[in-house]
């Protein structure tokens, strides 16, 4: 949709924030700690989809950057990090590829028994991520490197690669992760 | 939008909209007022919960398929851009990378393991320098699951799975609990210009690394990024071996049991430095120990007639184990020949320096 083509008037725009504001404002009260913590959430969510990162080329087009079908330029993603002042970057580069799964969850659960005795000790509310059983790679790769320079098109460029890697093809992720609060605050 | 032309209700509601809008521009404003930049010495006394990890139920698989008879691959999986001394391109193909559940078989009967525990999980945290030996620093804190009083935990190298047998928090599998120990192996043959060499397999069972973190926080007086790194690495049987391509004929296994590694590089008085010079070369650096200040340690080496601070300093830092790397192997065997035990045990890092070097021509 584009946006421009979105006329409001503005007379009748501020009467409708104006007026959808109060009633909500009327109706809230804060819950207590005690009132919140009797609140239990149902369900969760279900993910499924595919993310993609630069699979035919990133926005920069210039004599570095391209487009993919085009043999001598670059189309991944770069992510530049400087280790120390005025000195070089650590560099994950030509970053692309489609990963694609099905059935990744998302919900809070509350953990109180089970994990070998370890349940009922813990007895809180956890956020679990349900790993989606197999994420399907679709040309996938990066590259580690060290750089002189955050953009290779600055002057000085130099580069060194240590290592890349590629992933193609179903790989087996089963399991939940689950992520909670540690620590003693 | 903003025309006043008009009876006194258009005006009421342009001054509505711009009231809103006034609001919604100013919130920022009112909010920025409210924050403050924290000094280094103040973030240090920061010390917040942290997220613990715990993967449940837990199996990642992943490899190389052999080509169809299209020459297609289902699966991929490949680490390349090395080069040899002579400038040859090294292809490392990972036919199979896994982590799973006790008895895997070397990889063959993937079962689902937890890492981490509810009660001591996996951590990414941070951590007042001054509890850790880095004086007023706030410290990035990435860590597994801590290693536990003795008459506590489990033994390291999953001998028994009664509590009070070792150190480590992670359970070794029983009949009744997969545990929190993992079978990790690593199948890939490597290839150096056109030639291919044969599978070569690694593989670790019932592996567990508590106790193992990295610490990264920012140096003051040289600009730069500072870290530790603590590995501790124990299985009942690390095993190496080589089979041909087709995976019909291996050779013989050479087998490590009881395999222990603690690895420290940095410290609280040697951190280890990241750098990269002009030339796009990493560079990863433990300086050697700065001098504890004035003092002189008197000829016979006792604290009686030594300055006792640096006495003390020098006391700590060759006697703190916490500092020394450790590495044992209870029985090497290759085949069905044993060599018995091998221990390297001490080891101080004093001084070290690692840079790569591009080979490209």
């Amino acid at each position: 949709m584009n946006l421009s083509r979105v006329y409001l008037n503005p007379a009748v725009l501020a009467a409708m924030l104006s007026l959808a504001s109060y009633p909500v404002h009327a109706e809230m009260a804060p819950l207590g700690d005690e009132a919140l913590a009797n609140v239990s959430g149902q369900g969760g969510i279900y993910l499924s989809g595919d993310i993609s990162i630069n699979d035919v080329g990133g926005p920069i087009e210039n004599s570095y950057f391209g487009r993919c079908d085009e043999s001598d330029k670059k189309c991944g993603a770069r992510f530049a990090y400087r280790l120390r002042e005025d000195g070089g970057w650590l560099v994950l580069d030509e970053i692309k590829g489609l990963f694609a799964f099905e059935g990744l969850t998302l919900r809070v659960r509350k953990i109180d028994s089970g994990f070998e005795g370890d349940g009922e000790l813990f007895d809180r509310d956890v956020i679990e991520l349900g790993l989606p059983d197999t994420v399907r790679f679709t040309d996938v790769q990066f590259k580690l490197a060290a750089s002189s320079t955050a953009r290779p098109t600055d002057p000085g460029f130099m580069q060194t690669d240590i290592f890349a890697v590629q992933m193609q093809g179903d790989v087996i992720m089963q399991g939940n992760l689950l992520v909670f609060p540690d620590g003693n605050p | 939008m903003a025309c006043y032309a008009g009876g006194s209700a258009t005006y009421n509601r342009q001054f509505r909209l711009i009231s809103v809008f006034v609001f919604w521009f100013a919130l920022p404003v009112f909010s920025a007022a409210e924050l403050q930049t924290l000094g280094e010495a103040e973030m240090s006394e920061i010390d917040g919960a942290g997220i613990g990890l715990v993967f449940d139920n837990f199996t990642f698989s992943h490899g190389t398929d052999r080509p169809d008879a299209d020459g297609n691959q289902s699966r991929i999986f490949r680490i390349s851009g090395i080069k040899s001394t002579d400038g040859q391109e090294v292809d490392i193909t990972v036919n199979h990378l896994y982590i799973a559940g006790a008895n895997t078989n070397y990889g063959e009967n993937l079962t689902p393991v937890n890492l981490g525990r509810l009660v001591n999980p996996w951590r990414i945290d941070v951590v007042d320098g001054n509890d850790i030996g880095i004086a007023n620093k706030a410290v990035l804190e990435f860590a597994g699951p801590s290693k536990i009083a003795p008459t506590e935990g489990f033994d390291c190298m999953g001998g028994s799975a009664a509590a009070g047998s070792g150190s480590c928090s992670s359970r070794p599998a029983t009949d009744s609990w997969i545990g929190e120990r993992a079978d990790i192996g690593m199948q890939m043959n490597v290839a150096v210009g056109d030639d291919r060499s044969a599978n070569l397999n690694i593989h670790a069972k019932s592996a567990v690394i508590d106790g193992s973190y990295l610490r990264l926080w920012g140096d003051d007086q040289r600009q730069q990024m500072a870290g530790q790194f603590k590995l501790n690495f124990y299985s009942p049987e690390l095993s190496i071996n080589a089979c041909t391509q087709d995976g019909a004929t291996c050779g013989s296994r050479i087998t490590m049991s009881d395999f222990a590694l603690e690895l420290a590089i940095g410290n609280s008085l040697q951190p280890v430095y990241f750098d990269v010079d002009g030339n796009g070369n990493f560079i990863l650096e433990v300086d050697a120990i700065r001098a504890p200040g004035a003092g002189q340690i008197a000829a016979n080496g006792l604290r009686a007639g030594s300055n006792a601070q640096t006495w003390d300093f020098y006391e700590d830092y060759y006697s703190n184990p916490e500092l020394r790397s450790n590495l044992s192997i209870g029985n090497f065997s290759v085949g069905d020949k044993d060599f018995g035990t091998a221990r390297v045990q001490g080891m101080l890092i004093q001084h070290l320096r690692i840079q790569t070097k591009d080979l490209a021509p």
